[in-house]
């Protein structure tokens, strides 16, 4: 794929998208979301043009996931947090949350603001809804797509997923780090270990701890859970005081309580990720806060998804065949194009 | 004494008698206090007996005429009311001490209460004396009607404080009224009216247990006074049955949850608003037929029938109504009540068996439905996870779909439409009602005085005793009255307390929900937006948005559930929102379109607002914006011109060619 110098009038929507104003963010987020045929190649020339200059886009977004089930108050929380969070006016922050669509006509209600109070005028904060798209997984390639953009332009990106379930594990290859949100004694987590979900996440909110009672027996509940599964190694000895050495933080959004705590938490996931340098998109997939995990692989993850939608395991053979020539490629689009290429050329071969 | 026949009511020394009839009342209110009052007494001379007043939304949510937010909607669906110098010329020349003074208040009932009560005190009236009705029914508030304040939990702890304070203060007032009316309006089943209303009941009466204020001989009387408010619609036997049903599950949950053992007590009184909801429109010369109708449903069967009725005028659909119309519907209830003979008469359908099978049916239905409420966690828990309000939009969806289909057969809007024109809309004044656009600086400098002349020493001591009253949790009735009568504002009452309790945001309703819509119309939409998507590589996005203070969100839920059902990702995010809301999310989110519905009557202004909004990002004329509502078509075009795309009124009830006509709208301006 070869590369073009911006035009001016890309150029501009670039340059106000680095000042944050909220129209050329929208518009840029709409081009990375955008499936046709023609927009890879802008895309390709955007995220090369960000590359080459490096001092106009400073964001360094760490993504944050957010999953849990339905009820579980995500929306709630991530409002709180954004308020926590945007008040000394020192952190950028962008919230993609995802709703689900429709089976029936592909369409969807998009309510997570109900709950957020956005859409002020602060530019440090910028709020998207996006619809799942019926894709399995909670996490849409919009998401991935949006988060390739947002990443220069934000500090911290925080995504909100429909809501958890067996097939909804795509957070954990796109966030920095990933939180799984429950009810206080659902006494639903033996049900989440059994499907496979306890793994996904890095730390746990028990959210809707409106009384420290609540929170006292929800955070000796989920620890016994833990440890039983040795999932997570466990720091705090059982000791309500200190379960954010645990990774475990209570909160109530509505009583704002342990609101602060986790805020800051975040804060300090930020600020690490800040000391790493190398930033760009060849090194997406390093990730300092995976303990022990394989590293996560986001840009390959959607490379192998999106072949597999239209070339199924036919296309991903394929795809693993073309393993080190891919590596020698940089920017998604450049791969997806290549990989694509090779395929097409294999069926007219056939 | 000849003995008394089975048809003769018969009263105390067994003669033949018959009922005096329910209470008169008309629902008014509007531009200020100075024409309202001029209202009332009009209205009290020509025979109404009883008055019951509409407050504008400033004054519903807790704003004075002075604040931004309330600016657009001074005097437009009510009257204005900021401080207790409002109050006094409200009620110049009413006797307050013999009129019963029904109040459609809510998130803001203990502050007009307090004023009630101040005014009484200034003028000498003793407030034992003071009789009426605060509606205060939060629950419908905020599944319904939309002016809510606080969150759930301190709706309900404020409603206990006036419970509490009444009874032995003021004996004669009912300080709430529970609502089954605004669920109709929403869309709610007879069976869905039933079990929320009596959950909402229940819900205030276990709250007021729970606060052991009384002992048991005041409990019984505090059950007495909890009174309902409902609907009737044009089903107009089973609406008959569903007030026997009334009547019955209310008994039965007196004796078995409250132990009430006064009949007294548990007798089921209700007031009626015969419904909106079905009034049309097209031809609506023939709503005159259906308030009729409608008013037989709760005047027939005596058992059941209605102690206060008020109707809704015949062109509701058009705009708010004027006193002439108010006046027809007025005659009507005079002419019902006084010219035929449906008071002579015990009940009439005692002993029927088609009745008491299809009441035990809606009894049998409620019961589970109010069981699964309680089950889940009561009233307030089912606000929060917005089940009643899912269950509420589910309804509406199916009554619209059943329009569209013409299952359900409404002449002259989906059968029999067309017509020779009504002569009743073409009136000079086009057959509307318009406030005055100065009356509201009448009111803002009004304010301005009272503010000028009141001690503000005084001002700040009462505030700050009612804010440490509400941080402690103590009952905030005596300190509200004591604002009241150091003039204190609306506005400031309600900012001090919202300060301490915060704001609330209750769940839609509308995610997940679908119309059962397979048309024609459907397939073309669904083609147009196929054809955008291969163009612009994304689904049409549309923001819909409340703005104002406006709660009626019926129309807002049915759009944005049509839209998904055509294939939209719609942006939807409640009432009560700011033109700055509204923008800026639409530009945040890459809207394709805006629609925006208004039923207050504040379109002008509020669509100003947008519009400066829009052009202040620079996206004026860069996304289309179209509007919904009640809009007289009078405004029409200087809308138009302002830049509204295209305009929906009730008559547009055929949600795919709404959604045909914005993607239309879309494809055109991307086109350009």
């Amino acid at each position: 794929m070869q590369t073009n110098p911006l035009n001016e009038n890309q150029l501009n929507q670039l340059n106000q998208a680095a000042e944050l104003k909220k129209l050329p963010i929208a518009k840029l987020i709409s081009l990375f979301e955008n499936r046709s045929e023609g927009t890879a190649q802008q895309r390709h020339d955007i995220i090369h043009h960000i590359n080459n200059n490096p001092k106009m886009f400073t964001g360094k977004g760490v993504t944050i996931g957010f999953t849990g089930t339905p009820g579980a108050g995500k929306s709630s929380l991530i409002a709180e947090l954004c308020k926590t969070l945007t008040k000394n006016n020192d952190l950028r922050i962008a919230v993609l949350a995802i709703d689900p669509s429709s089976q029936s006509s592909g369409g969807a209600i998009l309510g997570d603001r109900t709950r957020m109070h956005s859409g002020s005028k602060n530019r440090n904060l910028f709020f998207r809804s996006q619809a799942s798209n019926l894709e399995l997984g909670g996490i849409t390639h919009n998401t991935f797509q949006a988060t390739r953009l947002l990443r220069y332009l934000f500090d911290l990106i925080i995504i909100e997923t429909v809501g958890i379930g067996q097939n909804e594990i795509d957070i954990q290859y796109m966030s920095d780090h990933t939180f799984l949100l429950m009810q206080p004694l659902a006494g639903d987590q033996i049900q989440f270990m059994k499907a496979g979900i306890m793994e996904i996440p890095d730390s746990f909110v028990v959210n809707k701890c409106d009384e420290e009672r609540l929170a006292r027996t929800s955070y000796h509940m989920l620890r016994a859970s833990l440890k039983q599964s040795k999932l997570i190694i466990l720091n705090a000895k059982d000791n309500f005081e200190n379960a954010a050495k645990d990774n475990i933080f209570l909160t109530s959004a509505t009583k704002n309580k342990g609101i602060q705590e986790l805020a800051e938490f975040i804060r300090s996931i930020q600020r690490n990720h800040l000391n790493e340098d190398d930033f760009n998109e060849n090194n997406l997939n390093e990730n300092s806060q995976s303990k022990g995990k394989k590293p996560k692989d986001i840009e390959s993850f959607y490379l192998q998804k999106a072949i597999q939608e239209l070339y199924g395991k036919f296309g991903l053979g394929i795809l693993s065949q073309k393993h080190d020539s891919l590596k020698q490629l940089s920017g998604y689009e450049e791969k997806i194009a290549f990989a694509t290429t090779a395929i097409e050329q294999q069926i007219l071969r056939r | 004494m000849t003995e008394p026949q089975k048809h003769q009511i018969t009263d105390k020394d067994g003669n033949a008698t018959k009922d005096r009839p329910w209470i008169f009342r008309t629902y008014a209110g509007h531009t200020n206090v100075r024409k309202s009052n001029e209202l009332y007494r009009n209205n009290l001379a020509k025979g109404q007996t009883g008055l019951s007043i509409a407050f504008d939304l400033a004054t519903q949510c807790g704003y004075s005429s002075d604040e931004d937010i309330a600016k657009p909607e001074i005097g437009k669906v009510g009257v204005p009311i900021n401080t207790l110098d409002d109050f006094a010329i409200l009620f110049d020349n009413i006797d307050i001490a013999e009129v019963n003074t029904s109040m459609t208040i809510n998130g803001t009932s203990m502050w007009l209460l307090s004023l009630y009560v101040a005014l009484a005190e200034e003028r000498g009236v003793p407030i034992e004396k003071l009789q009426g009705t605060t509606q205060n029914d939060l629950i419908k508030e905020f599944l319904a009607r939309g002016t809510y304040v606080f969150p759930p939990e301190e709706s309900i702890k404020l409603i206990v404080d006036m419970y509490e304070f009444c009874l032995t203060n003021v004996p004669k007032w009912n300080p709430s009224n529970v609502c089954s009316y605004h669920l109709q309006e929403a869309g709610a089943t007879p069976v869905k009216e039933l079990a929320y209303s009596l959950v909402t009941a229940i819900t205030v009466l276990d709250a007021i247990k729970e606060r052991n204020c009384f002992d048991e001989e005041e409990f019984e009387r505090c059950v007495g006074r909890v009174s309902f408010f409902v609907n009737a619609g044009m089903r107009f036997i089973e609406e008959m049955c569903k007030m026997r049903a009334f009547t019955q599950l209310w008994d039965e949950i007196c004796i078995e949850r409250y132990k009430v053992k006064n009949p007294k007590y548990r007798r089921f009184r209700y007031g009626i608003q015969v419904n909106s909801l079905g009034l049309t429109e097209e031809q609506p010369e023939n709503n005159a037929w259906r308030i009729l109708i409608e008013t037989l449903g709760v005047t027939l069967s005596r058992d059941a029938r209605c102690r206060a009725l008020q109707l809704p005028a015949w062109n509701e659909a058009l705009s708010l109504p004027r006193p002439w119309d108010q006046q027809w519907s007025l005659r009507l209830q005079q002419i019902l009540a006084y010219e035929t003979d449906l008071l002579e008469y015990p009940d009439l359908f005692d002993g029927s068996p088609v009745i008491e099978s299809k009441v035990n049916d809606l009894k049998e239905q409620a019961n589970a439905e109010i069981q699964k409420i309680m089950d889940a966690g009561g009233g307030v828990e089912a606000i929060k996870n917005g089940y009643m309000k899912s269950q509420l939009v589910v309804s509406q969806a199916d009554r619209m779909s059943k329009i569209n289909s013409g299952e359900h057969i409404v002449v002259g809007k989906n059968r029999w439409t067309d017509g020779i024109e009504s002569p009743l809309v073409r009136d000079s004044d086009g057959g509307v009602f318009k406030v005055d656009p100065e009356s509201a600086a009448e009111t803002v400098s009004a304010l301005a005085a009272t503010k000028a002349n009141r001690d503000d020493a005084k001002v700040a001591e009462c505030l700050k005793t009612l804010r440490e009253t509400a941080i402690k949790g103590d009952n905030m009735m005596l300190a509200s009255i004591a604002c009241a009568k150091a003039r204190v504002s609306t506005g400031e009452w309600t900012a001090t307390l919202r300060d301490v309790y915060g704001e609330y945001r209750p769940p839609t309703g509308v995610e997940g929900q679908s119309l059962s819509i397979e048309n024609e119309t459907l397939d073309t939409v669904r083609e147009k937006i196929k054809t955008f998507m291969d163009t612009r590589g994304h689904r049409p996005r549309i923001v819909v948005g409340k703005p104002g203070l406006d709660g009626h969100s019926n129309g807002a839920e049915m759009i944005s559930v049509a839209a998904r059902h055509a294939g939209f990702d719609v942006i939807y995010f409640g009432i009560r929102l700011s033109a700055t809301d509204i923008v800026q999310s639409a530009i945040e989110e890459d809207a394709d379109v805006i629609g925006i519905s208004l039923l207050s009557g504040s379109h002008n202004e509020i669509m100003d607002q947008l519009f400066e909004e829009l052009d202040a990002e620079g996206a004026k004329g860069k996304v289309p914006v179209v509007l919904g509502g009640i809009i007289p078509q009078a405004d029409a075009e200087a809308l138009k011109e302002k830049g509204v795309s295209a305009i929906f009124t009730p008559k547009d009830y055929d949600l795919m060619e709404v959604m045909n006509r914005i993607m239309d709208i879309i494809l055109a301006h991307d086109a350009e």
